[in-house]
């Protein structure tokens, strides 16, 4: 019952933050300089023409107006259509000119849907990795704090946190790709493709995993509820894995929820770099080629998922912790 | 009776693991046979939590063991290797701080029966859960079987306590070791659990060490008690001959500084008065309720009435009494009282003006005439400001003042309350509780206040800082003309230092007497039941073993109808149930709430 | 006959020099070898970075081309001492470049994290100690701005129009304050909370004179040293812009367009994309050594009172 409430309450939230991310992002692009029709026309074309075709795009409408077409589709599911890219492929190259309003361009949620699964299955190779390198290590450091284990955790922490990610990975393409031709690199053209962007990408997540957990495990040990286990009879095992662990998780879930943000960052860099076929890849060259269609797509869909997996991380919390308030 | 011996203890000695260091325990042994209870008292920084965790073989890693044994039906516990005793099945403990021993995030009667399991895994989970229920039961706890599922969280002090206890029986230990258990909890609460875990432990034949700070508590059991002190056994007795002719010096100092309400040379405080006079403060038909959102839903209330239609007058000169056990609302009471908190209803009149009247500015103005004292002087000071920061700062509230007038005055104002004028420029970090304490009293006194409110400001200090700050009360109530009200749940304090006394139950008063009134021929049922659960050596002028309580008090969110005490009260009757008795003055000067005053009912009052 | 002393009853009070606990915090860190590592390593580079291009007469942009891919001192053979890290592919010396971007992102890292520190914490401060509305205002603002990851916010503001460090410094500083606003709020219902505002109350102090007097100088330290670790955090977002082609304009050489420009000639020349990697990654090192130990020296005391 509690639990039905607070999903509830936090959907109908994040609703809310969709459309006020939606409306944010719609309305940046029309009013920072840089006009789209330009940019499709061409910049030999003479004033008037562009003129005409912005018009008949509707982008000379109230910003107001605009929106409400924009919200009118998006009810009914429809994100629009991409500026650049026609239905059957390949974006126009300078020089060539697709009027957007007569040719039939390729549907933004069509996109999206195409790209998201390769994103997420970036997100989840990278959460994995980095949960396999950073737990073993955060939690050697947790338990033993003066010992060299913590030593380590703070050594490894400290440089992974210092790598830029974009520097590591051409220094990996550049060594594992090219010199030693152990993982593919650019594009994709099978599983083994996600492999090298998903471990660049842990080496960003796994810092805050370590030091989190070496630290909120460090107080929980010192609890007192943890020392009288020992005397009640509890071995040792079931104290660290069935209690202290437990209770050390809950900050860890919580700040996953705020690190977020630099995750989704992390990850349209490294599909740019990359040459991943995800949503990160779609966002860079949409800005670029000022696709406002495909541009506000993509904002909406990363508000949603990142509202979607911030309601998961606080039910998650309050199901291993009660207390926690939901 | 089983009289086998089960533990055995040799010249037992513990110290810090650094060598040299003096032994914090030096040479305890005693013995002790099956369902015998063995008694322990012993000051806090005596060694009573170090000799409990010793005999447990659960020392911290701070402190090792230097010589003796400790022998467990024969095996030497302390000797690596010894599989056949085991802490938490054979030896059990019960610690002081019931609401941190369990994890947080996992219901307690899950981890009570994740214990047992452990310790006894021929026995399958839903056994062990079974068990635990039933054992949840017997301790009393209601609704054991809903309250298996409840998080820590959800239990009181008492209750908690109760559960610990479940979990070091549950195994059915030999020996039980009860390190303090009752000093977190309220009086009437603690009544009840010593008597429950007396009885317990005659019942499943529990050897019982059984460790305090109160010699009256162990008077209860009865039985063979030694005195810890300095880490060494100074006594070791019977407990009656250990009353009626101890040999040690110590323990005849111990026996004396127990607190004395009845049997005390001096006779109780009488207020100075004048004719004719109108009460100082008038507190008129004072509510609060607090309305806390319930948990999941949007906006269904739940709402707590912690002050419900309080009456008092408090009249110039005399040291006012109120007190109560925790949850009774004395703490929002003080919140009203010292107008941090604004009533719901009801008003509270200073001098003859509403406090609820004054505008905002008249209102900095008007608490230069009331002032509060609270009760951690470590929490209740600015941190990182000097001493004579602190006091300035009420004055600076109030405009600026030339540096020489300001440093003037609060050095008058530190002299007035004994502290040194070379404080004035350093920070209280290395002050005692008490010096503390006199900081806070010197930044209300500047601005010559005419009542001051102590909110349970004498209970953080020991005997002596409390004598002296006692007298300096006296002094500053003689020469500055000052009414007191000490809020506290400390009655031989309130005894000593009251002249009138009010009781509170559940947001209300139950009963107002002079100090002697009270103490000697209290009215209401709970008075007597307060004044039977306090700890003392004497013998008191009723008979405690009538007004032992049951239970704990309601919910202050769903208070029954009627007499809020009627549910524990062991002389309800029907018209208790049904109809809220009033605050009546049923003689001169003694006011209290209850049916059984009323002449004209059948039963007589107790 | 001898005078025979008695000692009082009360123990000697001894008025030791009390440290705050702020100056115990840095004090601890400062006893971290880790900590002290990272101070000289971030003073030198600071240093070199400022005194350096002062000093030296090469250019960081003129472009010689006939010194292109110089590799750096005892590789290769064309070596020189004039180019100590040897030079890209237009000729100009990479010591040079490296400096200048280490110039430019020390700038946009410590302004940021200062204005990220002020506007974030004022209002948390705020939102937290006055509570009720502004409270739900104020944290509803640093979700909406959550919900917008830096990146994306980066790309809409700075892709089409010429980034400059003004613009720069905004865009992340806009991304960053939510989290510190946060911080500082929840620090601030706590203080709240704390009896001695209880006792201030009661003399009669007001809200405001309690959070800046007394709340504030509380609060604000513990975050202050933990702030550190952010530089390095803006200082990498600095390069990613510039990378992405939205940061620092050539010919000012960042750190993240050189090395995006790098990746074509990365099997002749690799040193054009590591020694601007290595720089970067030495004085994060050191900002990040000397975060997480003030941290760390931060929760140990804080859990020891």
């Amino acid at each position: 019952m509690l639990i039905l409430e607070f999903l509830v309450k936090r959907i109908a939230q994040g609703m809310l933050i969709v459309f006020i991310t939606s409306l944010i992002i719609f309305t940046l692009l029309r009013v920072v300089p840089g006009d789209p029709v330009r940019l499709i026309v061409g910049g030999m074309a003479p004033p008037d023409v562009v003129e005409r075709v912005a018009t008949k795009m509707g982008l000379r409408d109230p910003i107001i107006v605009q929106y409400g077409r924009y919200m009118r589709g998006l009810l009914q599911g429809d994100l629009g259509q991409s500026y650049l890219r026609p239905r059957s492929g390949m974006i126009a190259t300078g020089g060539q000119y697709v009027d957007p309003t007569k040719s039939d361009m390729a549907p933004v949620i069509e996109l999206i849907l195409e790209r998201l699964p390769f994103t997420l299955q970036l997100g989840g190779m990278a959460l994995l990795f980095a949960l396999l390198i950073a737990f073993p290590i955060g939690v050697g450091g947790g338990l033993h704090q003066h010992g060299w284990q913590n030593a380590l955790a703070f050594g490894v922490q400290s440089l992974f946190v210092s790598i830029p990610n974009f520097w590591l990975a051409i220094v990996l393409i550049l060594f594992l790709s090219v010199k030693l031709k152990l993982l593919p690199a650019l594009g994709y053209q099978g599983f083994s493709y996600v492999l090298l962007p998903a471990l660049v990408l842990a080496v960003e997540i796994a810092p805050f995993i370590i030091r989190t957990l070496t630290t909120s495990l460090g107080e929980v040990m010192q609890a007192t509820f943890i020392d009288e286990a020992r005397v009640r009879g509890l071995s040792r095992r079931r104290i660290v894995y069935s209690h202290a662990l437990r209770n050390a998780a809950v900050p860890l879930v919580n700040l996953l929820g705020i690190q977020l943000s630099t995750l989704i960052g992390g990850v349209l860099v490294i599909e740019y770099i990359f040459d991943y076929p995800g949503l990160g890849n779609l966002t860079v060259v949409s800005v670029v080629g000022r696709d406002f269609p495909v541009i506000e797509g993509i904002a909406i869909t990363t508000s949603a998922v990142f509202v979607f997996i911030n309601i998961i991380v606080d039910l998650v919390a309050y199901l291993i912790d009660p207390r926690v308030e939901i | 009776m089983d009289l086998s011996l089960i533990l055995e203890v040799n010249d037992l000695t513990v110290g810090a693991v650094t060598p040299g260091s003096p032994p914090i325990l030096d040479r305890i042994s005693f013995r002790l046979n099956t369902s015998e209870i063995f008694g322990i008292y012993g000051e806090s920084g005596a060694g009573k939590t170090v000799l409990s965790r010793a005999l447990a073989n659960w020392l911290p890693d701070s402190l090792r063991y230097r010589a003796g044994r400790v022998a467990f039906a024969g095996h030497d516990i302390l000797k690596p290797g010894v599989q056949d005793v085991r802490t938490g099945r054979d030896i059990a403990y019960i610690g002081s701080k019931p609401q941190s021993s369990l994890d947080p995030t996992v219901p307690v009667g899950a981890q009570i029966a994740e214990k047992l399991h452990s310790v006894r895994p021929e026995w399958n989970p839903r056994e062990c859960r079974d068990r635990v229920m039933q054992l949840l039961g017997e301790v009393r706890i209601p609704s054991p079987k809903e309250r298996y599922w409840d998080y820590p969280s959800k239990f009181s002090g008492g209750m908690m306590q109760r559960a610990m206890i479940v979990d070091a029986i549950c195994a059915e230990p030999a020996v039980l070791i009860a390190d303090n258990i009752t000093r977190p909890l309220d009086v009437t609460i603690a009544a009840q659990i010593v008597e429950l875990l007396h009885d317990l432990c005659l019942r499943h034949k529990t050897a019982t060490i059984y460790l305090s700070a109160s010699l009256p508590t162990l008077g209860q059991f009865g039985a063979q008690t030694a005195i810890l002190h300095q880490g060494r056994f100074v006594e070791q007795q019977e407990f009656a001959e250990l009353m009626a002719a101890p040999k040690a010096d110590y323990t005849s100092k111990a026996i004396a500084s127990v607190p004395r309400m009845w049997s005390t040379a001096e006779g109780p405080l009488a207020r100075r008065q004048a004719q004719g006079e109108v009460p100082l403060m008038k507190v008129q038909n004072v509510y609060r309720t607090y309305r806390a959102r319930k948990r999941g839903t949007f906006n269904t209330y739940s709402n707590i009435q912690a002050v419900r239609g309080v009456t008092l007058d408090i009249m110039p000169r005399e040291n006012f009494g109120i007190v109560g056990e925790s949850g009774c609302g004395k703490s929002t009471l003080t919140r009203l009282l010292a107008w941090l908190e604004v009533p719901d209803n009801g008003s509270i009149v200073l001098n003859g003006t509403s406090l609820g009247d004054l505008s905002s500015q008249e209102l900095i103005r008007k608490r230069n005439e009331f002032q509060l004292l609270l009760q951690d002087p470590y929490n209740a000071l600015p941190p990182r400001t000097t001493v004579g920061r602190m006091i300035e700062e009420s004055l600076l509230i109030r405009g600026s003042i030339p540096r020489a007038e300001l440093r003037r005055r609060v050095t008058a104002a530190m002299a007035e309350v004994g502290l040194s004028a070379e404080l004035y420029d350093q920070l209280p970090n290395a002050l005692s509780t008490g010096e503390r304490q006199r900081i806070s009293i010197a930044r209300a006194l500047i601005l010559d206040p005419k009542l001051l409110i102590l909110d349970e400001t004498l209970s953080a200090l020991d005997q002596r800082e409390q004598g002296r700050l006692i007298e300096l009360f006296s002094r500053l109530q003689d020469k500055n003309d000052l009414t007191y009200v000490f809020i506290s749940h400390d009655l031989a304090m309130v005894r000593k230092v009251c002249t009138r006394i009010a009781v509170m139950y559940l947001g209300e008063m139950v009963e107002i007497a002079d100090n002697g009134d009270l103490f000697f021929d209290p009215q209401h049922p709970y008075t007597k039941a307060l004044l039977s659960a306090a700890p003392t050596l004497e013998d008191k002028p009723f008979n405690p073993s009538d007004f032992l309580l049951e239970g704990e008090p309601p919910s202050p969110i769903d208070i029954p109808e009627g007499c809020s005490f009627a549910s524990r009260c062991p002389k309800a009757f029907g018209r208790c149930r049904v109809e809220t008795p009033k605050l009546l003055e049923h003689s001169s000067g003694r006011f209290s709430a209850c049916h059984l005053l009323d002449r004209g009912e059948a039963k007589a009052a107790a | 006959m001898a005078v025979t002393t008695i000692v009082g009853a009360e123990p000697e009070r001894t008025t030791a020099r009390i440290r705050s606990v702020n100056r115990r915090i840095l004090l601890d860190a400062w006893r971290m070898p880790s900590f002290r590592i990272g101070f000289f390593i971030f003073v030198a580079l600071l240093l070199v970075s400022a005194i350096y291009p002062e000093v030296s007469s090469i250019s960081a942009t003129k472009m010689i081309v006939k010194d292109k891919f110089l590799p750096p001192v005892f590789l290769g053979d064309k070596w020189s001492w004039d180019h100590p890290l040897g030079t890209d592919q237009l000729g100009r010396d990479m010591l040079m470049r490296c400096l200048i971007g280490l110039q430019y992102s020390l700038l946009v890292g410590i302004v940021t994290v200062v204005l990220i520190f002020v506007i974030g914490c004022g209002l948390g401060l705020f939102a937290g100690f006055k509570g009720k509305w502004w409270d739900t205002v104020i944290m509803r603002i640093t979700d909406a701005q959550l919900s917008i990851p830096m990146i994306i916010l980066a790309i809409t503001i700075l892709g089409v129009s010429r980034p400059t460090v003004p613009t720069i410094i905004i865009v992340l500083a806009l991304s960053g304050w939510p989290l510190y606003a946060r911080v500082a709020r929840s620090a601030a219902v706590a203080e709240r909370g704390k009896e001695y505002v209880r006792g201030l109350r009661v003399l009669g102090a007001g809200d405001w004179r309690i959070l800046l007097l007394f709340a504030a100088p509380n609060i604000l330290p513990p975050i202050a040293f933990v702030a550190v670790l952010d530089v390095a955090r803006m200082m990498i977002f600095e390069s990613i812009l510039g990378f992405l082609g939205l940061g620092i304009q050539p010919p000012t050489p960042s750190f993240g367009s050189i090395i995006a420009d790098s990746r074509k000639y990365l099997i002749n020349a690799w040193w054009i994309a590591t020694t601007p990697g290595i720089f970067l990654a030495i004085a994060l090192t050191s900002i990040n050594l000397m975060g997480s130990s003030l941290e760390k020296a931060r929760n140990r005391i804080y859990g020891g009172l």
